[in-house]
């Protein structure tokens, strides 16, 4: 398989009036086509802007990301981001929200209407896709965001604590839902969260990160087919694993 | 405390879950608290029996001969006025609306823009509206000073407003935006402005209860042109017609109620319009 997302010596630092944060230091990862890769770290870390930088909202102090072969630099519709925060235009019904990418593109109105449809039956909203934003529960909000996202067929799917926000059922009906979502689309995805659950549950592959500035402390395998059976013992025993050894670098998740 | 019967007969308590129990309830209020303040100005009216304080009956009248056949003080019809006032109010919240709105936008999307402009904006602000009537009059004339005299008065709360919209806009929904694929233009116009819309609506309904108080003072400093303003203060000083001057009080509360009203439903329908309530 080839490499789909390169990322070499990625460094960012934040200047303030007085101060300097240094909040990446030397990232290098490499992400397969298809392959869904959580990056887990204490808050504060730096998972978040490491997702702008590949996303191009900022500006890198160093550094490179490449998707499929191409160096990218400033935002761009080859990289969908999901934020946790939804950030859904209220003003537009779910449909016009999802077809906002395919607007923008210049892409004719039937068209749009189509692709909307299918996504919207992918995510489980087509009897929503007039709904007004601030109808819709958090779940709801966030298989909106997601759709949105993925309309633009992008290469590599950034998602920032997608389920951060919601309950801890809807979080499970949603990782759920995101493995289906996978399965049709086959998108390599960068996955941001604070919960080793839900990295063991989802992931390829874990890139468990230090304290500021983030640097790559481990990269775990996670071996077993999907779904995963939460309660087998092989993922309760990765589970507490990484757990431990958080605890044993004195690190506080979340 | 309110019971009133239902369209069926049966007696009803007072339920406040119920539209049609509110509506009811506060026109009942309303009206109330009218009369009452109708009621005490008759009864002051009689018991004071003085000339600067006319009973409501003769206001009515006047009011009807003002329609009719105008007064002697500007020889002018009620509905002249009113059209003249209107003219030059609209025309002043028309040209405020098209200055202030770009601009706010500016100052909000461009730090220099902003800092070049603070400084302008924050030495002609603490002048009232009113300041400005005498120049803008005897340089403009009496249709487009007191326009202007309007346009001031509505241009600084518009423009605040504006650049606080601007402020205000979620920063991630301009991230989404870009990584959606929007360049600088569509995040414009595909996000921040309609994201400021309510703020801006917000400034045009503060901006019309401030210019509508512009535009009936600053008549008043007027010779000629017609006007509410100017019709209440001849009424006032040449012929000393004080029906006349009350029928000018109410037509200004009338009419400022009608505009800020309908800015206010304005306001309402654009925020739900656009799921922000
Ligand atoms: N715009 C910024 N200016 C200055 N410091 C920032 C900025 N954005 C993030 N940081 C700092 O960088 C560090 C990493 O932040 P972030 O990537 O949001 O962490 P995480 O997503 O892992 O919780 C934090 O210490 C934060 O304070
Ligand atoms: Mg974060």
């Amino acid at each position: 398989m080839t490499e789909h997302l390169e990322i070499k010596g990625l460094k960012k630092v934040f200047k303030t009036d007085d101060d300097e944060v240094v909040a990446i230091e030397d990232f290098s990862l490499t992400v397969k086509k298809g392959e869904l890769i959580s990056l887990l770290g204490p808050s504060g870390c730096g998972k978040t802007t490491i997702l702008r930088l590949i996303a191009g909202l900022i500006e890198s102090s160093g550094g490179e990301v490449l998707v499929a072969g191409n160096s990218v630099s400033g935002p761009g519709s080859d990289r969908g981001m999901v934020f946790q925060e939804f950030a859904l235009f209220p003003w537009r019904s779910v449909r016009k929200n999802i077809e906002f990418g395919l607007e923008l593109s210049g892409i004719p109105k039937a068209e749009r209407h189509t692709r909307a449809n299918e996504y919207l039956e992918m995510v489980g909203l087509e009897r929503f896709a007039n709904s007004r934003i601030h109808e819709l529960s958090g779940g709801m909000k966030q298989r909106v965001g997601i759709a949105r996202a993925l309309a633009n067929d992008p290469e590599v799917l950034l998602m920032d604590e997608p389920f951060g926000a919601l309950d801890a059922q809807t979080r499970n009906i949603m990782q759920k839902e995101l493995l289906k979502i996978i399965e049709k689309t086959d998108k390599t995805i960068l996955f941001v969260t604070h919960s080793v659950d839900e990295a063991v549950f989802l992931s390829d592959r874990i890139v468990v990160l230090t304290k500021r500035p983030a640097t790559i402390k481990e990269i775990i395998d996670v071996p077993w087919p999907r779904p995963r059976d939460r309660a087998s013992p092989d993922v309760t025993a990765m589970r507490k694993r990484i757990l431990d050894e958080l605890e044993k670098e004195n690190v506080m998740i979340g | 405390m309110f019971e009133f019967h239902s369209v069926g007969g049966s007696l009803l308590r007072y339920d406040p879950e119920s539209r049609l129990h509110r509506f009811v309830r506060s026109l009942v209020i309303t009206v109330t608290s009218l009369t009452l303040l109708v009621l005490t100005w008759w009864v002051g009216a009689i018991t004071l029996d003085i000339t600067f304080l006319p009973t409501p009956l003769r206001v009515y009248e006047a009011f009807w001969r003002l329609i009719d056949v105008g007064d002697l003080a500007t020889g002018l019809r009620l509905q002249d006025h009113i059209v003249a006032s209107l003219r030059r109010f609209v025309g002043g919240f028309l040209i405020a609306f098209v200055v202030a709105v770009p601009l706010g936008l500016m100052m909000g999307y461009s730090r220099t823009t902003e800092e070049f402009s603070n400084p302008i904006i924050e030495v002609l602000r603490p002048i009232a509206p009113m300041a400005w009537a005498p120049l803008f009059i005897l340089a403009l004339g009496v249709v487009t000073g007191p326009m202007m005299v309007v346009f001031i008065g509505v241009f600084f709360p518009l423009l605040s407003n504006t650049v606080f919209g601007v402020k205000k806009i979620d920063s991630y929904m301009i991230d989404a935006a870009r990584t959606l694929g929007a360049s600088n233009l569509q995040t414009f116009y595909k996000v921040m402005l309609p994201c400021t819309v309510p703020y801006i609506m917000n400034g045009v309904k503060i901006g019309l209860g401030i210019g509508w108080m512009c535009i009936v003072a600053a008549e008043m400093i007027m010779a000629q042109g017609g006007g509410v303003g100017y019709f209440i203060l001849n009424n006032a000083e040449q012929v000393g017609n004080w029906p006349n001057v009350f029928v000018g009080l109410i037509i200004v509360s009338f009419l400022g109620i009608i505009t800020t009203g309908i800015a206010e439903r304005a306001h309402r329908v654009i925020i739900s319009r656009m799921g922000m309530e």
